[in-house]
């Protein structure tokens, strides 16, 4: 009876491994081949419907150096800003994690009180009129607009707050008799002691402006200084035929953040895991 | 003012000003927008009191829309959680594999939603897309989810849970992993089958993770918009056109700002409401 329990077990759990990755192994493979070979096979179970006849590199060439759409611009539009943006939610948010964590002023309560709530505020309540800040501050069309709003991360405050909360007093007491400066010990003590977190925040920030695509595609008009996703909607639905050219594109923006991702699974998960369980 | 509250107010300062610049103000500012007539091309702008709310509770194309939002929250709150639930719970014996598939299933979760839609467009294909293949293969009908005014949205909801199952698994797994095993030993002794310790202990003391996961899908499913927006531009007919989409479509493309901004209040009051009531639900079967 447990053998058999077993073996429905494992059959369900490979089922739903093949589910979950196929369609990104599909489009891997389907980058990868010829176009006259890609609906070839696709009315046939065998081996070939998922790996290439003649393998060739051909679609990633043409996409990468694509004058129109040239895919390395919009990642290297995307890594600038998602990585500027990284670095300073890491920044500003610890330093108010900090403040709400260890350091005592009037009003702390109301104040952080204020952040909890912004959480219940829907981005898309404030879509028009962050829009309108934008066009007035003249920002549309630049990165300003992509990185500026998005530099506070409510969620990011809450979550190092319980990591600061946890470095013990006496090690914040003893640097102050050392004659260290607040800002000084923020930076050698309570920032080092929370890598952990850190990268889990600065994971979760980067992954979410790769990503991000409603307010690129609101802000930025300027084709040369679009974010990828939106090059990538926008491109598959102007070379609507093009499929080999539309899976290269799409492996070529997916790819490297998968590899980010399995190297720092394990910080990613963890941070997705300590958002749920204090929820 | 001493010296560690300076630095106090220092160390919060950025945060708190990005706070009230790009939260709080734009709050304000879509309050005040959303009672008025507000067209950023000709440069209008006057007030209208009630007006945008009251047009908006007869415009057929908005309560379409959330009916919509509304169909996805349904379908995918009872489904989505139960596999993401059941994931958790084949994986959650530590043994070598398990990492693997959990590895494995959390991947579309990082895959970008317009990747994947992108993708799923060419999986519902109906001449050579890999859905259709398959259901060809079981002797199913074939069909092509998206060009179908009553099967888009379903199209969507599944693309949806696609990649959003291995994000819950997560949560629930850590949920599981903080029931005391000896609960269970305890169970085993009394000679509760398995069955019955899945519901005598494992569901009521995953309450709290559960209550988490149905409200933010619930949030999440009535706010949805990005999928819909690269897999089907809100067609066919208009038939997976949600509450969000339709909010961008009013103040972005018809540049009516302020009854896309009345759309929006109405949809946060909406969620609002939804998010307390399951709140209290949820509490009030506490032990």
């Amino acid at each position: 009876m447990s053998r058999i329990a077993s073996f429905v077990k494992y059959t369900i759990m490979i089922i739903l491994a093949i589910v979950s990755i196929i369609p990104i192994f599909w489009m891997i493979s389907g980058a990868s081949r010829p176009y006259a070979e890609l609906f070839k096979y696709s009315n046939s179970f065998n081996i070939h419907l998922f790996v290439p006849v003649h393998p060739t590199l051909q679609n990633f060439k043409d996409v990468i150096f694509n004058e129109r759409n040239p895919f390395l611009t919009y990642i290297g539009n995307t890594l600038f800003v998602a990585s500027i943006v990284t670095v300073l939610v890491l920044l500003i948010n610890a330093m108010s994690a900090f403040a709400f964590a260890k350091l005592r002023f009037r009003g702390k309560g109301v104040v952080f009180a204020l952040f909890m709530s912004a959480m219940i505020i829907p981005g898309e309540v404030t879509l028009v009129p962050n829009y309108l800040l934008m066009h007035n501050f003249g920002w549309l069309d630049s990165y300003k607009a992509l990185i500026i709003p998005s530099m506070l991360s409510v969620f990011g405050i809450f979550l190092l707050r319980q990591f600061f909360a946890e470095v013990p007093d006496e090690i914040l007491e003893a640097a102050k008799i050392d004659g260290a400066s607040m800002p000084r010990t923020f930076l050698r003590i309570v920032l080092p002691a929370a890598v952990p977190p850190m990268i889990t925040l600065g994971l979760m920030t980067f992954l979410g402006n790769w990503d991000s695509y409603l307010w690129p595609l609101i802000v930025i008009n300027d084709d040369k200084k679009q974010m990828i996703q939106v090059a990538i909607a926008a491109f598959s639905s102007a070379e609507g035929t093009d499929w080999s050219k539309i899976l290269a594109a799409s492996t070529i923006s997916t790819v490297p953040i998968l590899i980010i991702f399995l190297f720092l699974q394990r910080y990613y998960i963890q941070g997705i895991t300590m958002s749920g369980v204090k929820g | 003012m001493n010296g560690e509250e300076m630095t106090a107010w220092w160390f919060v300062l950025p945060s708190f000003a990005l706070l009230m610049i790009f939260v709080f103000y734009p709050m304000l500012q879509a309050f005040i927008i959303s009672f008025q007539n507000y067209n950023l091309v000709g440069g209008t702008r006057s007030f209208v009191g009630l007006d945008n709310y009251r047009t908006l509770m007869t415009d057929q194309s908005f309560l379409a829309s959330l009916r919509h939002s509304f169909y996805f929250a349904i379908i995918v709150i009872p489904i989505q959680t139960s596999i993401s639930l059941g994931m958790a719970l084949l994986i959650q014996k530590k043994v070598a594999t398990t990492g693997l598939f959990r590895t494995i299933y959390f991947i579309p979760v990082v895959v970008s939603t317009a990747v994947a839609a992108t993708v799923f467009k060419l999986i519902y294909n109906k001449e050579y897309g890999l859905l259709n293949n398959f259901l060809e293969l079981l002797h199913l009908p074939t069909t092509n989810f998206l060009s179908n005014p009553d099967t888009a949205m379903n199209g969507v909801i599944m693309l949806g849970m696609w990649k959003a199952v291995g994000f819950f698994m997560i949560i629930f797994l850590a949920g599981l992993n903080n029931i005391p095993q000896d609960l269970y030993e305890a169970a085993k002794v009394d000679g509760a089958s398995k069955i019955q310790q899945f519901f005598r202990i494992t569901l009521p003391l995953l309450n709290r993770t559960t209550a988490f996961v149905v409200i933010i899908t619930t949030i999440d499913a009535i706010k949805i918009s990005g999928l819909v927006f690269v897999l089907t531009n809100g067609g066919p007919n208009g038939a997976t056109e949600t509450a969000v989409f339709y909010i961008y479509q009013m103040a972005f493309k018809q540049m009516q700002m302020g009854y896309g901004t009345a759309a929006a209040f109405i949809l946060f009051a909406i969620v609002l409401v939804i998010s307390l009531v399951q709140m209290r639900l949820f509490r009030n079967q506490d032990y």
